[in-house]
């Protein structure tokens, strides 16, 4: 049994003035594939932004490897060194495929020689070998998606968060995108996926952790961790 | 791309960066300045553009000229923010000296004042017998007058012949701008007015700029026709100013080291001799515009 | 009206002749505003991005001082800055009144506002993934911003040709503290007041004409530097 990446307890989070989020007890292990699952505004990209030590929540605790986290700044920048997101509309920088990849490890001090290497096998990872010079705001959609993936992997984070990353994908994209996760995640690599296809986790062999406001999912295997949110006001977007 | 996003605008900057200290340096001189206030219309005379530059050489510095209303001018005498006043206004310098702002008052030139208005001279100031009487007729029948209103020397010779003809100046007829001489003219000559001008600025105005003409001078009572001004001594012309008559006769005060330890005295002395001294004072009396004199020295210096 | 034709022919000759004055009002005029628009950027950016980012009790009312300060009359910055830098306010030893550095002074105290205002629109109507994206790649607060600045600089050239604009046409300041004196502090605008005083209507056009092209050449060099440097 790996050690949990991740502890959620008594967490609350709101997006606006609704609580989006209300977890009681999380464990999300590491080194593993999860699917986070639910319909729409069930708070999966809150929860994501709070894994990602992007937002802070209202109440509770989150420990990661087992430490608290105090959500101080420090700590905030150090974590997200590990922990990347990717977001459902990711956001290219003006600027050459190079660039956007190379962003992150520019952050994280690595040298332009040993970049170089880091930029052209994440390209080659997500099927955009040689793109290096394209600008990336001139790429068609998926392409664009693509380079924004490589630019989360060249990361090499601990963890990997997937807001919807196969909405409205083609399916050959989706197929070699879901390849490429599983591989991710037996090298090590915690991956969590967000995603209203419930039949995705299932595909994927992942642990599933489901989100439905007011409802308790339950998973039909592997071992399931199961969670309830309560469902306060109406609707909010939930992108 | 690179993490440091400012670099960029950072190096954008520095080829502007270079350009401008590049240009502030051809503009910055190294030289000693002396800083002279004056008046408007002496500036716009053009006097000094003759006048400086012989001195600049001599004593190799520039003489920064700021040329604002005659109130202003001492007032920066007074602030100590320049070394020098030129100005023609004798009650008012004689005040700053009194009080301590200047020393070394000398006189240097004169010119006169004229009174300018339409061709057809409604208010008849070609019978006037003097300036008090003159502006009494321009009161007396509500001629619009324009005033510079700008606490100039010119301002305060139209407030002493005011004063020399017992009228307090109110109404739509009389409109006090605060301008300067030169938006004076242009506005008597737009709306078909009275003004008091200085001879030079007049000169200046003549030919194109307005039509008005000079309908009452203060040489009136002594030129022949035909026959040039006679140089004047300081007390003759002394006793034609004022309520008395239209000349204008302007001084040069150092300002007082003193009070103002830092101030180019130095400089402003060498000035003042410069002026009062045969160069400056041939200079002064050599210069016309559009063929006029419009300054003239005292006899006997 | 018959200036106005005259002032065309006399903008050219102008020009075409390389008359001193004129050089050297336009040399001063391009060269205090180019230091007042540094000057004001290296206040007027970060404290748009601080104020467009920040999350501080009085922001509201910050904002409005902000638009309010747009407004400010040239002659009132003009006399505000006077009253220090004359002999008798508390920077009158530095002896800076009646030289082109007073002109900065004040130039840069009228940009600065501007400058803000337009950073303050860019950043807030940049995308807001951008913030996010950054930090999650790992990328410190202080970079994050400056890949922010960097993502919105179109609207930072639009801030800083705001700027410009703003001092290169402006004559309060130019005139109260730089004095208006030949060949030093004269600039383009205080010399057409000064032509225009002296009714010389044609040539004070005629140096508008100039002011204008000067203008349009500078916009010019940085929106094609700018252009330049997209992608």
């Amino acid at each position: 049994m790996n050690v949990a990446k991740y502890n959620l307890s008594s967490v609350r989070a709101s997006y606006g003035k609704t609580l989006a989020v209300a977890i009681d007890d999380l464990s999300i292990a590491a080194g593993e594939l999860h699917v986070l699952t639910g319909p729409n505004g069930s708070g999966k990209s809150t929860l994501l932004g709070i894994l990602a030590f992007l937002n802070k929540q209202d109440k509770g605790e989150i420990r990661f490897d087992g430490v608290p986290v105090n959500w101080t700044r420090k700590e905030c920048a150090l974590l997200r060194q590990r922990v990347t997101l990717l977001h459902q509309h990711p956001y290219l920088f003006s600027g050459s495929v190079a660039g956007n990849v190379a962003f992150g490890l520019a952050a994280r001090g690595i040298g332009k020689e040993q970049a170089r290497n880091v930029i052209r096998e994440s390209l080659e990872k997500v099927g955009l070998a040689g793109f290096e010079s394209r600008t990336a705001r001139k790429l068609s959609g998926g392409e664009s998606r693509r380079v924004a993936l490589a630019r989360a992997l060249a990361c090499k984070p601990e963890v990997l968060l997937l807001d919807e990353p196969v909405a409205n994908v083609d399916r050959a994209s989706a197929a070699l995108f879901e390849s490429l996760v599983v591989s991710l995640a037996s090298d090590g690599m915690t991956v969590i996926i967000s995603s209203h296809d419930e039949r995705l986790g299932a595909r994927l062999g992942a642990r599933m952790i489901y989100l439905e406001d007011g409802k308790l999912g339950c998973a039909p295997e592997p071992l399931p961790s199961v969670v309830s949110t309560r469902r306060e006001e109406g609707t909010h977007a939930n992108s | 791309m690179k993490q440091l996003s400012a670099l960029d605008f950072v190096k954008y900057r520095g080829v502007l960066v270079t350009c401008a200290l590049a240009l502030v340096c051809s503009v910055c001189f190294a030289q000693a300045r002396l800083k002279m206030s004056t008046t408007t219309s002496t500036d716009n005379s053009g006097l000094l553009n003759v006048l400086l530059p012989p001195f600049e050489k001599q004593c190799n510095c520039k003489v920064d000229v700021i040329a604002v209303g005659t109130g202003k001018a001492l007032k920066l005498g007074e602030q100590g923010d320049v070394d020098v006043v030129l100005v023609h206004a004798r009650a008012l310098e004689d005040k700053f000296v009194a009080n301590g702002f200047g020393v070394n008052r000398r006189d240097v030139m004169y010119n006169d004042f004229v009174v300018i208005g339409p061709a057809n001279d409604p208010a008849d100031l070609r019978h006037a017998a003097n300036a008090a009487d003159a502006f009494r007729r321009i009161a007396a029948k509500h001629d619009l007058f324009i005033s510079r209103g700008d606490d100039s020397g010119t301002e305060q010779k139209e407030k002493e012949i005011w004063s020399a003809a017992r009228i307090a100046p109110s109404g739509s007829w009389y409109r006090s701008v605060g301008q300067g001489m030169g938006e004076v003219i242009t506005m008597a000559t737009e709306l078909r007015g009275y003004a008091l001008a200085d001879r030079g600025t007049y000169n200046a105005f003549r030919h194109g700029k307005t039509d008005l003409v000079i309908l009452f001078d203060g040489s009136r009572n002594f030129t022949r026709p035909g026959k040039p001004m006679p140089k004047l001594t300081v007390a003759q012309v002394k006793a034609l100013t004022g309520a008395n008559g239209l000349f204008n006769p302007y001084g040069v005060i150092a300002v007082n080291p003193k009070r103002f330890p830092y101030v180019r005295y130095d400089l402003a002395m060498k000035f003042i001799a410069y002026i009062t001294g045969p160069v400056g004072q041939r200079i002064i009396a050599n210069y016309q515009v559009q063929g006029d004199s419009v300054f003239f020295t005292f006899k006997g210096k | 009206m018959g200036f106005i034709a005259d002032s065309f022919r006399m903008a050219v000759s102008l020009i075409v002749a390389g008359d001193a004055d004129v050089i050297s009002a336009v040399i001063t005029s391009l060269s205090v505003a180019i230091w007042s628009v540094l000057f004001a950027s290296l206040a007027g950016v970060p404290a748009g991005v601080a104020i467009a980012l920040g999350k501080f009790p009085m922001r509201g009312a910050v904002r409005l001082l902000l638009n309010s300060l747009m407004a400010m009359p040239t002659v009132v910055i003009g006399l505000l800055v006077y009253g220090f830098l004359s002999r008798q306010g508390p920077l009158g030893s530095l002896g800076l009144l009646f030289t082109p550095k007073a002109i900065i002074i004040g130039q840069s105290i009228l940009a600065a506002p501007v400058i803000a205002n337009y950073t303050l629109g860019a950043i807030q109507g940049a995308d807001e993934r951008i913030l996010p994206t950054a930090r999650t790649l790992g990328a410190s607060n202080s970079q994050s911003l400056m890949l922010l600045v960097r993502e919105v600089r179109f609207g930072l050239v639009a801030a800083i040709i705001a700027g410009f604009g703003r001092v290169v046409s402006e004559v309060g300041i130019a005139m109260m503290l730089g004095g208006n004196i030949r060949m030093y502090t004269r600039t383009m605008t205080t010399a057409i007041a000064l032509e225009t005083s002296k009714g010389e209507f044609a040539f004070g056009l005629a140096l508008g004409l100039v002011l204008i092209v000067v203008s349009l050449a500078v916009n010019l060099v940085l929106t094609v530097a700018q252009e330049s440097h997209r992608a």
